[in-house]
């Protein structure tokens, strides 16, 4: 892979080419904000924008989120400027007024000086009251996992993750990857007496035969084992007991 | 006839069908644009063939019938245009067509009511090409349009159709490309990129596949543009786009089209299938061994596919959200590969480029923006339509000697350029010369080519919070800009005018553009706030009126306006009482009248049936 240098507020780093910007600072200890990416999916991001950075490039200087930003020989990237917190205050302001029960916002904001947003709050409906429309999870059921049981409808102000007509999905294998991947905690799992619920929908838990701890969907075996061709004995003891 | 194998074919053809026309046969041109479909143009060229009939005439020997696309007057349609006298019929109705045939075609004479009269001096203005709206324009996207019939490809080549694509194939890909970069052609979309330099960037990218795309996904409120062209001379754009992909090396094409435009998509498929039968497209093009076909792709009629990322997502069967374009699409577009996408009127000017040449091309406009451009003017002018004017001419000449000065004498007070993305631009600036560079520094843009023309009952708060609202039902909602952003300042414009606003709101709003200009994902967030910018910037007190002095001045702004009745004025008619929905309006016959202002809904009823101009707004 080619390497290419890039500067990052004043440093010079060694990178390979196309490597996004906020992994060339992440690994050299530079912190830009982030919420809608996950450097396992590469098909996350871009969404949120708390990522602004400063691009320099022959001559001219924009905006662009550092967690899609392709990096190339003389870039020069900014992330401590008078016009990037600006920027990513007016966008976490408004995060803030769409779900200001989050504490992963709260947060972000209040490190950026922003207690309480000006605008009207949003009274969404209780299921996306922490949701941020980031994407993150359906880009992870489809690219990660594979099955696609959810997806963003509807657009605007309105858009959400949802499986088809908010009804429990037929192809959903209950594996949660959606609400560990979620930055904001806002999709609901609960757990309780060996059954999951998540997206509408009841799984069933297959029980550790070592400790009985319900540890993984019986749904989510049947896809694994479909997929990979793994014996279906592997899933009778959780992970701590392998 | 099946194939044409060769250029020289083509030429013979052509000759052909010259030797065959009739150039003096008497010939009805009807409209068939949408705008005089939806009017009746369809019953009135039925009227035409039975009339002809009637009077013992036959058609093709005595009299030829035609339909073309738009003409672009709309407002006075459906149009009639008799050739070769080039007479122009304003609003033919089924029964003016038996005059028409008796007096004009047979008797050689004008039926005079049906013939334009200009506003000012009264005079009878007959001929086409006499009548303002049409005097003042240079046609070149628009060369056929209304004169060919959009259905039958002989006609298109009749008239010269196919000739650039020919010599485009005598000529180097290199040399096209040189060709359409030096006459300066900028996309016609709204950016106004150099599309030669588009095509160089495509050609010089190393891959197997390449495409070539046209933008129909025309989505501006007003705007009819690219419809017109689609609809009535789809063969020009298919010219374009083959001469574009042997210009870059593709051979496959796809046009985008909104589903909304039935009739743009059926002309369209029609020309495909006989470009095809005709060996223009397809493989082997002309015998020239060069091979490109073209795909239709219907749009579902959102407003972000037209722009070009969610357009290349939506082609691929994907939702159509955009992403971020920090790889160009003419390196990774369409399906990853290299990818030139242009828009219809872009594509429109190809042929006749490479045919005349860039020289001629660039003689045309301004120093940074060649030849011409299409625009659809509408709003509060007399004559609204579709017009095409060189590069460079000013907006109050397009406004005044073309639209013919604002409606019903009232003062010109801004134009909107540029649809949702764009801006309004006072008339203090009128004579600001319309070209893309122009109306970007003032704070506008050229975009698609819509103009809407407002006059002093035009508020602009208003007309921000229309833009404004109608970029929230847009927005993808995948950027926090702009899906969060929008509807917090379509909030903040509303509570202005409703009473609601203060010092603090118009900060805000100046926060929240600045936001979306720098921070959101794609062109429809970037430009979103123009409107809410561009109305702040020139019509800051109007503005402040609303907030400091809780007054609307245009009068438009319901929550800040009350109706009231001019006791001078009033006669005492009892119209308005008769027709109030609340009621509310008392006073005895023959004496002047009250409102009530505390029942009073604001409807307007009142001041639109008053025959005296007696009911105001304060």
């Amino acid at each position: 892979m080619e390497k290419i240098s890039v500067v990052i507020d004043g440093r010079t780093f060694q990178a390979e080419k196309d490597t996004c910007i906020l992994e060339v600072a992440r690994r050299n200890g530079i912190h830009i904000p982030s919420l809608c990416y996950n450097s396992e999916v590469t098909s996350s991001g871009g969404s949120c924008r708390v990522c602004l950075v400063e691009a320099h490039q022959g001559g001219r200087m924009r905006l662009v989120t550092a967690c899609n930003y392709p990096v190339r020989e003389g870039l020069e990237v900014r992330t401590d400027t008078p016009l990037v917190h600006r920027i990513r205050r007016g966008v976490l302001e408004l995060l803030l007024a769409r779900v200001p029960d989050s504490e992963v916002i709260r947060e972000m904001a209040a490190a950026e000086g922003i207690t309480e947003a000006r605008y009207r709050k949003d009274e969404g409906e209780n299921e996306r009251y922490k949701c941020i429309a980031c994407a993150l999870c359906t880009n992870v059921c489809a690219e990660v996992v594979g099955v696609h049981a959810i997806a963003m409808v509807g657009r605007g102000a309105d858009k959400k993750p949802a499986t088809p007509y908010d009804k429990p999905s037929d192809v959903c294998i209950g594996c949660g990857a959606c609400a560990y991947a979620c930055p904001t905690g806002a999709i609901s799992l609960k757990e309780q007496d060996g059954v999951r619920r998540i997206w509408h929908k009841d799984f069933k838990m297959v029980r550790c035969s070592v400790c009985g701890t319900p540890y993984i969907p019986e749904a989510q075996v049947d896809w694994i084992v479909r997929k990979t061709g793994k014996d279906r004995s592997f899933f009778d003891k959780c992970p701590d007991h392998r | 006839m099946g194939a044409i194998n060769s250029i020289e074919e083509l030429e013979a053809y052509r000759r052909e069908l010259a030797a065959a026309a009739k150039p003096d046969l008497p010939t009805v041109l009807v409209c068939f644009g949408t705008g005089c479909q939806a009017n009746g143009s369809r019953l009135v060229a039925e009227a035409f063939t039975e009339a002809i009939k009637e009077q013992g005439l036959q058609v093709d020997v005595n009299i030829g019938i035609k339909t073309t696309g738009c003409h672009g007057y709309c407002e006075n349609g459906p149009l009639v245009v008799l050739r070769p006298q080039d007479i122009l019929y304003l609003k033919v109705k089924p029964e003016d067509v038996p005059e028409i045939v008796e007096e004009s075609i047979k008797g050689g004479r004008v039926v005079e009511r049906l013939v334009y009269r200009d506003k000012v001096t009264e005079e009878l203005v007959p001929r086409y090409s006499e009548i303002p709206f049409y005097k003042h324009q240079l046609r070149i996207a628009l060369r056929h349009i209304g004169t060919i019939d959009p259905t039958n490809i002989d006609d298109y080549i009749l008239a010269g159709g196919y000739a650039g694509l020919a010599k485009a194939l005598t000529m180097k890909p290199e040399d096209i490309i040189s060709e359409v970069e030096r006459s300066g052609l900028r996309g016609r979309g709204g950016a106004g990129f150099p599309t030669g330099t588009k095509w160089r960037s495509c050609a010089r990218v190393d891959s197997d596949v390449r495409y070539v795309m046209c933008n129909g996904d025309e989505g501006d409120p007003g705007a009819f543009m690219d419809r017109s062209i689609m609809e009535g001379d789809p063969h020009a754009v298919i010219e374009g786009m083959i001469i574009g992909a042997y210009a870059v090396g593709s051979h496959q094409g796809y046009i985008y089209v909104r589903d909304e435009y039935p009739l743009a998509v059926r002309n369209l498929t029609l020309a495909i299938e006989a470009a095809r039968e005709k060996g223009l497209l397809g493989e082997n093009i002309l015998g020239s061994g060069f091979s490109f076909d073209i795909k239709i792709s219907r749009g579902g009629g959102a407003f972000v596919c037209g722009e070009s990322s969610a357009l290349m997502r939506s082609v691929e069967g994907n939702v159509g959200e955009p992403r971020a374009k920090y790889i160009r699409s003419v390196e990774r577009g369409l399906y990853n590969r290299p990818t030139v996408l242009n828009n219809v009127e872009t594509w429109a000017n190809v042929p006749e480029i490479i045919l005349k040449g860039a020289e001629w091309y660039a003689s045309m406009g301004t120093e940074g923006s060649k030849g011409t451009k299409v625009f659809s003017l509408v709003g509060k002018v007399n004559n609204t339509g579709l017009v095409e004017v060189p590069m460079g001419i000013s907006i109050r000449e397009l406004v005044e000697n073309i639209g013919g000065g604002i409606l019903g004498g009232k003062k010109f007070k801004a134009v909107q350029t540029g649809g949702p993305s764009g801006g309004c631009i006072p008339e203090r600036l009128a004579d600001l010369p319309i070209d893309f560079d122009s109306l970007t520094k003032a704070g506008s843009m050229m975009g698609s080519g819509g103009i809407i023309v407002m006059d002093e009952d035009t508020c602009m708060v208003d007309v921000a919070k229309y833009f404004t609202g109608f970029l929230v039902e847009e927005s993808c909602g995948k950027c926090t800009p702009c899906r969060d952003g929008l509807p917090r300042m379509l909030d903040l414009l509303t509570e202005i005018t409703e009473g609601r606003g203060t010092e603090e709101h118009l900060a805000m709003l100046e926060e929240l553009c600045d936001l979306l200009t720098w921070g959101a994902l794609c062109g429809l967030g970037t430009s979103a706030a123009n409107p809410v910018l561009s109305t702040i910037k020139y019509f800051r007190e109007e503005y402040e009126a609303h907030i400091k002095d809780k007054k609307c001045p245009a009068g438009v702004c319901k929550a800040l306006i009350t109706y009231y009745i001019d006791p001078e004025a009033c006669t005492g008619c009892r119209l308005c009482a008769k027709n109030c929905p609340q009621n509310c309006i008392t006073g005895k016959r023959k004496e002047a009248h009250v409102i009530d202002t505390s029942k009073c809904i604001k409807c307007g009823v009142c001041k639109d049936v008053c025959t005296f101009d007696a009911v105001r707004i304060s």
